[in-house]
């Protein structure tokens, strides 16, 4: 579905992103881990047609990002970082809006109960918090049923509660047939929800397979935690505490 | 086709909508030109008749003086100051030019001299060096009345005479100047401020950019806002046309369709120096100071605030060609002359070419973020 070929860019004398390539089949949530200024938003942006660029190439669905860019739009659905959305503008219509701009009309209310969001229809989008925006926000990027979704740090700055709800999401976005890209800073969100990973660094990809292997070659390798692996961390003691249901409304 | 226009009209929907939810929005857009319309209205309401602040001192007490003082009181060419007796409190309010000037009737004005069989006097205007054309006017007003009286007490032939004729028709008031140049004062806010405040928010919360990702055209996304800014445009114009004429008795002769489709024109085009200057801006920083730069020379020289033939002829024949000027100069061309739009096709021509020029520039340098 996806294929980047020795992608380049270059920032005064930094060179962002240094010649990476990968693959991305159908159907995968696909994570790009790295720290930041390491290029993962810089490498999104040039996918999704908002960064000019300046070597390589970048092919989704067979079409050429740089040479095409008009025909990716229509095949590919992007969650910004921090979704953000005129105030005074009712949910109901900010779906119709973004339907518009792909010139389809839609049938709103599914979109906003795919995303739990049915009684905040006829809310002002400035009344939502911050793990209802972004789950608006998802929904926005896929009223034209792209074949490639991009997600850039979805989960950032929310709640536990409100993050695994995204997770489950994203699964069911991916379920549909649709090919997740994201980016995070979280290692337990991409071991769980990513079903590869390539990680970034420098503007290079040190390392890119399945979470499970790139365990498994660490192990190889002879590493040992100085700690005993427990059972449960803080996170599940968390969860089990105050409960997985969300906390907003 | 279809599709792009279906596009246009949901945006064009949903912004109009935004705007009326939009309490501060409204205040702006139709409030505060409304607030510059009283203001200005109520200084320039008395339609430009010439009239005069005096002060009458008569220290007289014959019976003509007073029956003399109260045809002056009572007359609509003088505004008489009761609160001033002598010539002192007089001086003093003429120094602040509060004053134009002050008559003074001496104590033997209306005295029947001895010999005489009519009462006679001479009345004394006073003015200072600045109000010098007022006084004389008021002297050659004074000289006229006394006339009249005259010849009723001593018979005289006068072989020349004059004779003062109303003409029917009306001229143009201060009211009718300044009113089509506030409807281009509340034009400019609409168009230029709107868009150079709420693009750079835009902007600087990633929106446009979000829509960039999709297959929006920055042609689609201009002609909605077009749409719903004249249309909210036209309202807030309707506003002021309505108290002008219920409020400050404003005559418009011209045909309301054709104004209409002119003021649709001039808001579209004035609308699109708003969204070269919001289109190209990164940041609020960035836009304000040309933004000021563009808006102040129109605003004190298209006419917004006096009337341009107030102006030296040099600097007259300069802002003729700001873009601003054909927009208040057909208002009032159409709204108080009755003019059609074949009439004032210089002035839609001058917009027309503005409108292309602006247009360009503004799709040129527009960036999504």
């Amino acid at each position: 579905m996806v294929e980047v070929r020795d992608l380049k860019k270059k920032y005064g004398d930094k060179q962002a992103v240094d010649g990476i390539s990968f693959d991305v089949k159908k159907g995968e949530i696909f994570g790009i881990l790295g720290p930041n200024g390491a290029g993962k938003t810089t490498t999104l942006e040039m996918m999704e047609t908002l960064r000019p660029i300046d070597g390589g190439t970048s092919l989704i669905n067979g079409i050429d990002v740089a040479k095409n860019p008009e025909a990716i739009k229509k095949i590919i659905g992007i969650q910004p970082q921090s979704p953000a959305f005129q105030d005074k503008t009712k949910l109901t219509e900010v779906i119709e809006l973004f339907a518009a701009a792909y010139g389809e009309k839609v049938n709103v209310m599914e979109f906003l109960d795919s995303v739990g969001l049915t009684e905040k229809a006829n809310n002002y989008v400035e009344d939502l918090s911050g793990g209802q925006k972004q789950r608006l926000s998802i929904t926005t990027a896929l009223v034209h049923s792209p074949k490639v979704f991009f997600l850039d740090e979805p989960t950032t700055g929310l709640d536990p509660q409100a993050r695994r709800n995204l997770w489950e999401l994203i699964e069911h976005v991916r379920d549909r047939g649709i090919t997740v890209i994201m980016t995070t800073h979280y290692m337990d969100e991409a071991e769980i929800l990513c079903d590869r990973i390539a990680i970034m660094d420098n503007g290079k990809i040190v390392a890119i397979d399945t979470p499970k292997n790139l365990i498994k070659q660490l192990l190889a390798r002879g590493f040992k935690k100085k700690q005993v692996v427990e059972q449960a961390n803080l996170e599940d003691v968390f969860i089990d505490l105050t409960g997985k249901d969300l906390r907003e409304s | 086709m279809r599709r792009s226009l279906y596009t246009v009209l949901t945006f064009t929907k949903i912004n109009t909508k935004r705007f009326f939810r939009d309490r501060l929005a409204i205040f702006f857009s139709i409030g505060f030109p409304l607030i510059f319309l009283f203001v200005f209205g109520s200084i320039n309401n008395g339609g430009g008749d010439v009239s005069f602040s005096i002060a009458l001192i008569n220290h007289s007490d014959s019976s003509f003086a007073r029956e003399f003082s109260d045809q002056i009181r009572s007359s609509e060419v003088f505004k008489v100051d009761s609160d001033i007796e002598t010539l002192d409190a007089a001086k003093e309010k003429m120094s602040r030019s509060e004053l134009d000037a002050v008559i003074v009737l001496p104590d033997d004005f209306g005295d029947v001299k001895q010999g005489d069989t009519y009462p006679s006097g001479k009345a004394e205007v006073v003015y200072t060096q600045n109000n010098e054309q007022s006084g004389r006017a008021l002297e050659s007003i004074l000289e006229a009345q006394f006339q009249g009286i005259n010849s009723q007490f001593v018979q005289a032939a006068m072989p020349f005479t004059v004779e003062g004729n109303k003409l029917n028709e009306r001229s143009l008031s201060g009211f009718d100047y300044t009113f089509a140049g506030l409807l281009g004062f509340a034009i400019i806010g609409m168009g230029i401020f709107g868009p150079i405040n709420v693009f750079p928010e835009l902007k600087k919360m990633g929106i446009l950019r979000r829509l960039s990702t999709t297959p929006l055209k920055v042609w689609q996304y201009f002609l909605s806002t077009m749409i719903s800014q004249a249309l909210i445009g036209l309202i807030s114009l309707a506003v002021m046309f309505i108290v002008a004429i219920l409020i400050f008795d404003l005559h418009v002769v011209g045909n309301w369709l054709e104004l209409v489709i002119f003021l649709v024109v001039s808001i579209i085009m004035i609308l699109g120096i708003g969204l070269a200057l919001g289109g190209w801006a990164k940041n609020e920083r960035q836009v304000a100071p040309l933004a000021n730069i563009i808006v102040f020379p129109m605003m004190f020289l298209s006419g917004t605030f006096f009337p341009r033939f107030l102006m030296p002829e040099w600097l007259q024949q300069i802002s003729a060609f700001l873009p601003l000027t054909p927009v208040i100069d057909g208002i009032r061309l159409i709204a108080t002359e009755g003019k059609t739009l074949i009439d004032i096709a210089p002035q839609l021509g001058m917009i027309g070419a503005w409108m292309v020029v602006i247009y360009l520039i503004a799709f040129k340098v527009f960036r999504w973020e």
